[in-house]
């Protein structure tokens, strides 16, 4: 397939790498490369989408604010994008970190909000087309690094339904939106984080860490390209005892409320060989690496403990 | 007419989506139509079919005038709601029987009707809609029979008790009944279903995967009617009991990720004295904009207080306690 001189360069050149996204939520130098696909799994309430808005004030804050300044597309196919929660965090952020030399608050609003371009989708079919137009886009901005969807399982009963007795007709539509971005992450060389919604919920008799309810159950191709797996959980967790007498120094006569604690264990397949290439990777055993982090949801979004 | 043509070359029909992905160059082959013509095509049916990207800012702008909070005239549930229910997202009432589930629905749909001036749809699949209940909380409101009628003629109601009929009414709102419905009245604020498990969780259960199916596309239908047309949809559940033995909304795990807030009713157990009829308790479960869970004493019969200050009014409410 041609292409023109522009569309070449805008595909070789590099985008920014999102190793450093979130060092907190990854082990050891297991941020998401180049071309690495993360996948938020998690039930109900576990703040998936919050991590979401997160990463995405991390993305395109400027740098003087503590973001990375990167284009991100939101992929929305289950109408979760909360543009007026996502603002307030980033008005949060951006008046935390703001020096009196910097512009007006609304001229840099507007520019983080230029950078991020959302899609909604409504079925797996126009998902499918919607990657495909993604790549125009891709080609036309360079500085579009980070690709979010929230959520990669909102069409699964649907395709279920309409693939009939069949497993490979169920899941034939997402594994062809699977191998395109296969295709887009090779090519352009993006990361992708989505969102995957539990739809088995979780036995409190069996151990916490238990697999049995966590297990992938979208389909092959896409877990082959889920590198980093994210599952989230949350509890409710009691105040200490420094909450119970600052409220009682305080003279105050509300009751302390229980907090949500949102927990993440992060799963990070790591390649043992140093030297990358993608033949060599595929021969070489993959080792897993583990780390789990904790936070609160705050007004100003996500605060790790 | 480029489309007609290669089709009639071909002699095939193909989904969308294959034309789409295979490689344009085998295709040019095979229906002797150019190549240059075939990525023409396929520029124009991806440009019509694809869901077009938005710049974050013109989404923030566009969001900022179209966004409404609807007061609920209760002003405990307008605090569990953030000042009221938001345009644009589903809201879900959950509460076993007789907690209330109902009444706060009607009581929404009077005040929206009666204060705000616009439309509501009510969609009731259980047979518990009940006109004259209505009327008697629009009677409180004023005693000026007409603004009665007014508000009562911009409630529309249908009764439906299957699943396919609620996706008709649905698909029939989102392809132009609503607009039809505006006119004359004012815009149409707010759709309420009650309740949607009713014709929903029949379906769920057992080896068929089309329950679940049918449950996401009512969902998918309510969420595009409400982001496109900036109403309000409210939604009312039952609820069942978790392995551990609390209550929870029912529709399971697949449906808990659709409402963007969710409450939960419950009757308020009062150990030794009969609980007066109009307290529940509600707890707000789900919401991108508060911590949860926040619990708040609801009285019913807010709504049906009357609107005179004066001792006579007190004595209506004592009446209907005991």
């Amino acid at each position: 397939m041609t292409e023109s001189g522009a569309q070449l360069f805008a595909r070789l050149e590099a985008r920014r790498c999102l190793k450093d996204i979130e060092p907190r939520l990854f082990p050891e130098d297991g941020g998401p490369n180049h071309g690495e696909v993360v996948e938020l799994y998690g039930a109900e309430g576990t703040g998936k989408t919050e991590m979401l808005y997160h990463l995405l004030c991390r993305c395109v804050l400027p740098v003087a604010s503590g973001g990375l300044e990167v284009d991100v597309v939101f992929v929305d196919t289950d109408y979760s994008l909360d543009m007026l929660r996502l603002v307030s965090i980033l008005d949060n952020r951006l008046n935390s970190a703001r020096s009196p030399s910097a512009g007006s608050d609304e001229a840099v609003l507007r520019s983080c909000l230029s950078r991020l371009l959302v899609v909604h989708c409504s079925s797996s079919a126009q998902l499918l087309l919607t990657l495909h137009f993604l790549e125009t886009t891709l080609s036309s901005r360079p500085g579009l690094a980070l690709l979010l969807i929230d959520s990669i399982s909102a069409f699964y009963w649907l395709d279920r339904s309409e693939g009939g007795a069949s497993f490979s007709r169920q899941e034939e539509r997402l594994s062809k939106c699977a191998e395109l971005l296969g295709r887009l992450l090779r090519d352009y060389r993006i990361t992708v984080f989505a969102t995957c919604h539990a739809i088995r919920r979780r036995s409190h008799s069996g151990p916490p860490s238990s697999s049995e309810s966590d297990r992938p159950f979208l389909c092959r191709p896409w877990q082959r390209l889920v590198t980093h797996r994210l599952v989230c959980s949350s509890r409710q967790e009691a105040p200490n005892n420094n909450n119970n007498n600052m409220a009682a120094a305080a003279g105050s006569s509300e009751e302390p409320r229980t907090r949500q604690v949102f927990t993440v264990h992060a799963t990070a397949a790591a390649s043992s060989s140093t030297t990358s290439s993608s033949t060599a990777t595929s021969s070489s055993p993959r080792t897993k690496t583990y780390r789990s982090s904790s936070f609160y949801v705050t007004d100003g979004g996500v605060e790790f403990i | 007419m480029l489309e007609y043509s290669m089709v009639h070359m071909a002699s095939v029909i193909v989904p969308l989506e294959d034309l789409v992905s295979s490689d344009i160059e085998e295709v040019a082959q095979r229906c002797s139509v150019s190549y240059k013509a075939l990525f023409a095509i396929r520029r124009v049916l991806l440009a019509q079919h694809t869901a077009f990207p938005v710049s974050g800012a013109d989404l923030y702008e566009e969001l900022l005038s179209s966004t409404a909070i609807l007061s609920t005239g209760n002003p405990s549930l307008d605090k569990l709601l953030d000042s009221g229910v938001y345009t644009g997202e589903i809201t879900e009432l959950s509460g076993g029987p007789g907690s209330g589930k109902s009444q706060v629905c009607f009581a929404v749909a009077a005040h929206i009707s009666f204060h705000l001036k616009q439309s509501v749809i009510f969609i009731d699949t259980t047979g518990g809609f009940c006109a004259g209940r209505l009327l008697q909380m629009l009677q409180t409101e004023t005693s000026n029979t007409q603004e009665q009628m007014e508000a009562l003629q911009r409630i529309h109601v249908s009764r439906l008790f299957d699943v396919y009929a609620l996706l008709d009414c649905l698909y029939g709102l989102r392809g132009g009944g609503l607009q039809q419905t505006s006119v004359g009245g004012g815009s149409v604020k707010a759709v309420i279903v009650d309740s949607v498990s009713a014709v929903i969780s029949p379906l769920l259960g057992g080896k068929q995967n089309e329950g679940m199916s049918l449950m996401i596309q009512v969902a998918g239908v309510l969420k595009t009617m409400a982001k496109d047309f900036n109403i309000a949809a409210l939604v009312t559940n039952h609820v069942t009991r978790s392995a551990s033995g609390e209550v929870q909304p029912g529709l399971g795990v697949s449906w808990s990720h659709i409402p963007r807030t969710r409450i939960l009713l419950e009757r308020v157990e009062k150990s030794a004295v009969f609980s007066p009829s109009g307290l529940r308790s509600a707890t707000l479960i789900k919401s991108s904009r508060q911590p949860c869970p926040i619990k708040e004493e609801l009285n019913l019969q807010w709504w049906s207080r009357s609107q005179e200050a004066s001792s006579s009014g007190k004595r209506k409410l004592d009446e209907t306690d005991s």
